[in-house]
C-alpha cells in the first residue's frame, strides 16, 4: 500500500468504457479487484450477462442502474454470497474464487448490507465487536471493548455519546455509521455498501457521505450502490452504469453529469 | 467537516429508567401484591409461609431462567412441564430399582440435556418452528411418562440424601430455594457477561446478523433447548425429592406458569430482549399470588382464573402504560 498516493493520482481520469481486458489497465497498475466476463443466471433469468469491472485501491466506484439491473447480484458475487456461473475474478492481480462470504471476508472484502446487520438489543460497543467479543477468562471484557470501540469511532470521527446505549435507541444515521465503522474496522481492502443513504434524513446523508470519504482516504476501495445520483458526485471517483445485467458505461466523475447518468441508466445509449 | 448530528445527551437516569421500565414495573407490581396479601391475611408475612413460597417457587424459577434464554432467542419451549414429569417418573423408577441417588441425579440431568438436544436439533438445524417441535414434545414426553408408570405414582423410599434436595434446609433456607438462587445467579452472569450469552441475545435480536459475523448461530439456538432440558430435569428431581414420589401427572400446567413468569418479567416473545432479574420478579409474583389467594381461602378453582387475569392485566400494563409513559415522559432530546 506504499504507493497509494501515487495510485490515487493516476486514478483521476482513468474511467472509460471497456478497460483493457488483461486486468492490467492503466499502464501496469494492478486493480484491487478485476472482474472479467462475470455471468450469473437465476434459473432462466440472466441476472448478469458478462460484466467487466476494475476497481483500484483508494477509489470509490459508484454502481448505478435501474431496479433489477444486477447491481446487488454483482456485489454479492464480489462479497462471496453468490458464486458466478462464469467469468474470472482477480484480487490484487491474483486469481480468486470465493467459496462463500466467510472466504471473501478472509480476503478482506467487507460488505455493509442494506439492512445493516445490527442487533438492536445489544449496545454500540457490543455491535462493533459482534462475533469477535473480547473476553477475559470466561467473561466479556467490557472495559476493553468500550475503549476500543471509542477508538474505532474516533478514527472515523463518528460521534456517539454513549457506547453503552442500545443500538435501537440511535438515529438512522448513527446506525449506518456503526455498520460502516464495524466493516471498516476489519481492515478491508474492499468495502461494499448497498444503498447506505436511502433511508436517511438530509443531515444524516451528509454525515455518511463524509464518513465514506474518510474510509476511502484510508486506502480502502469502496463500491457504493445508490439511487441518489447526487451523492455519487460527492464521494465517487468513477461511476459504472448497469443495464439489464450488463455494464453499459463507465465514467470518471469529471466527465459526466446528472443528465448524462440518467440517460445511461434508462437506456438511451449515447454514441460511445 | 460535516459532523455527526447528535441527540442531546439525556440524563443517564432517564436513560436508565427507559431501559429498565419493564423490570421496574414488574418490581412495582410485585410489591403491590406483597403489600396487598400482607394486609389482607395474617399468615402471609410469617417466616414459615415465606419460606414455603420460595420452596414452591424454586422449580418454576429454575426452569424460568432457562426459558428466558429460550425466549430471548425468539423461541419457546412448551414441553418443559412434560420434561419435568418424565424425569420425575424415570427418577422414581430408577431409585426404586435401587440405583444410587447421585448416579440417578447425574443421569437425569444428562437425560434432560439429551431431550433438549433432540428438540433443539429440529428447531435450529431443521428449521421447524419451536412452537411445533415443543408442542409435539409436550405430548410425546408426557405420553412416555404415562406409559412407563401406567399412570401410577411411584413411591421413593429410604434415600435421605435425595430427599434432602427437596426438603432440607441450609442456614434456615430450603435447599431447593438455594439451588434456584444459584441457578438464577448463574443465568444472570451467563446472559449478561459471557460470549455465549451474547450469542444467545444476538441470534434472538438479528439471526442474519449473527450468522454474517460468524457466530455459531444455529448452535446457539439449539443450545438453549439443551439448557431448558437440563433445567427441567433439575426441577423434576427437586419435585420428586420434595414429594417423595415420582408421577407422570407431576407439573401439569407447569409450562404455562413458567412462560407466564418469564413474560411477566418483561422478556419479549419476539426475541432479543429479556432479563433474569425480571424473570425472578415474575416468578415470585406468580408464586405470591398463588400462595396469597390460598391464604385468603379463595377456591383453588378460582385461583387459576385470578392468576390468569392478573397476568394478562400486568402484561397489558407493562406493554401499554409503563413503556409508553417512560418513552414519552422521559424522551431524550431531539436532534437539533
Ligand atoms: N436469489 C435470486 N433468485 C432469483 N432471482 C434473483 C435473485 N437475486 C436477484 N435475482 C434477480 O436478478 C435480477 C437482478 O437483481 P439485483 O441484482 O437485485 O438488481 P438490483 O440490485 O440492480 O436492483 C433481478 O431480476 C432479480 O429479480
Ligand atoms: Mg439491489
Amino acid at each position: 500500500m506504499s504507493d497509494r498516493q501515487q495510485e490515487n493520482a493516476v486514478a483521476v481520469g482513468s474511467g472509460r468504457v471497456n478497460p483493457a481486458r488483461n486486468g492490467r489497465a492503466d499502464g501496469g497498475r494492478v486493480p484491487r479487484i478485476a472482474l472479467r466476463d462475470i455471468r450469473k443466471n437465476f434459473g432462466s433469468l440472466q441476472a448478469l450477462r458478462g460484466v467487466d469491472l476494475d476497481i483500484y485501491p483508494g477509489e470509490c466506484l459508484g454502481l448505478v442502474g435501474d431496479n433489477a439491473a444486477g447491481k446487488s447480484t454483482l456485489t454479492k458475487i464480489i462479497s462471496g454470497t453468490y458464486i458466478p456461473d462464469d467469468g474470472t475474478m482477480h484480487l490484487d492481480g491474483e486469481p480468486v474464487r470465493f467459496s462463500g462470504p466467510a472466504d471473501a471476508r478472509r480476503r478482506n472484502i467487507e460488505m455493509v448490507f442494506q439492512d445493516l446487520s445490527l442487533c438492536d438489543h445489544i449496545d454500540v460497543a457490543g455491535n462493533l465487536f459482534l462475533g469477535r467479543e473480547v473476553t477475559r477468562g470466561p467473561f466479556l471484557d467490557r472495559k476493553t471493548m468500550l475503549s476500543e470501540a471509542r477508538k474505532m469511532l474516533d478514527a472515523l470521527e463518528i460521534r456517539i455519546p454513549r457506547l453503552s446505549s442500545k443500538v435501537a435507541q440511535l438515529s438512522g444515521g448513527q446506525r449506518q455509521a456503526i455498520a460502516i465503522a464495524r466493516a471498516a474496522s476489519f481492515d478491508p481492502k474492499v468495502l461494499i455498501m448497498d444503498e447506505p443513504t436511502s433511508a436517511l434524513a438530509v443531515a444524516e446523508v451528509e454525515a455518511v457521505l463524509s464518513l465514506i470519504n474518510r474510509v476511502k482516504a484510508t486506502g480502502v476501495s469502496v463500491i457504493l450502490i445508490t439511487h441518489r445520483l447526487q451523492d455519487l458526485f460527492r464521494v465517487c471517483d468513477r461511476i459504472a452504469v448497469m443495464y439489464e445485467g450488463t455494464m453499459v458505461a463507465e465514467r470518471s466523475i469529471a466527465e459526466t453529469d446528472l443528465e448524462d447518468l440518467v440517460k445511461l441508466i434508462v437506456g438511451e445509449k449515447d454514441e460511445r | 467537516m460535516t459532523a455527526y448530528t447528535e441527540r442531546s445527551q439525556g440524563s443517564p437516569w432517564a436513560d436508565f429508567l427507559s431501559e429498565q421500565a419493564q423490570v421496574l414495573s414488574i418490581a412495582f407490581f410485585f410489591l403491590v401484591c406483597v403489600v396487598f396479601f400482607a394486609m389482607t391475611t395474617d399468615t402471609f408475612m410469617t417466616l414459615g409461609n415465606l419460606l414455603n413460597v420460595i420452596r414452591q417457587a424454586a422449580p418454576i424459577l429454575i426452569v424460568a431462567v432457562a426459558m428466558t434464554f429460550v425466549i430471548i432467542t425468539g423461541g419457546i419451549d412448551l414441553s418443559v412441564g412434560s420434561q419435568v414429569a418424565l424425569v420425575n417418573a424415570v427418577a422414581a423408577i430408577a431409585l426404586a430399582a435401587g440405583l444410587p441417588w447421585p448416579v440417578v441425579v447425574v443421569a437425569m440431568l444428562c437425560f434432560g440435556a439429551l431431550i433438549g438436544l433432540g428438540q433443539g436439533w429440529f428447531v435450529a438445524y431443521q428449521g421447524i418452528p419451536a412452537f411445533i417441535v415443543t408442542l409435539a414434545g409436550l405430548s410425546m414426553l408426557r405420553g412416555i411418562a404415562l406409559y412407563l408408570t401406567q399412570g401410577y405414582s411411584i413411591p421413593i423410599k429410604g434415600v435421605p440424601g435425595f430427599f434432602a434436595l427437596g426438603r432440607g434446609e441450609l442456614f434456615g433456607i430450603p435447599v431447593p430455594a438455594l439451588i434456584a438462587i444459584a441457578v438464577a445467579i448463574l443465568g444472570y452472569v451467563v446472559i449478561t457477561s459471557t460470549r455465549y450469552g451474547r450469542q444467545v441475545v444476538a441470534v434472538g435480536s438479528n439471526m442474519e446478523a449473527a450468522r454474517r459475523v460468524g457466530m455459531p448461530a444455529r448452535w446457539a439456538i439449539a443450545s438453549v433447548y439443551v439448557v431448558a432440558g437440563v433445567a427441567s430435569a433439575l426441577a423434576g428431581l427437586l419435585i420428586a425429592a420434595r414429594l417423595g414420589s415420582g408421577s407422570s401427572n407431576a407439573a401439569v400446567g407447569f409450562e404455562l406458569q413458567v412462560i407466564a413468569a418469564v413474560v411477566l418479567g418483561g422478556t419479549s416473545l419476539m426475541g432479543g430482549r429479556g432479563t433474569i432479574v425480571g424473570t425472578i420478579l415474575g416468578t415470585l409474583t406468580i408464586a405470591v399470588i398463588g400462595n396469597g389467594l390460598i391464604l385468603m381461602h379463595i377456591s383453588p378453582f378460582f385461583t387459576q382464573i385470578v392468576t390468569g387475569a392478573i397476568i394478562l392485566i400486568a402484561i397489558w400494563l407493562n406493554t401499554r402504560i409503563f413503556t409508553a409513559n417512560f418513552r414519552f415522559g422521559f424522551a431524550r432530546g431531539n436532534r437539533p
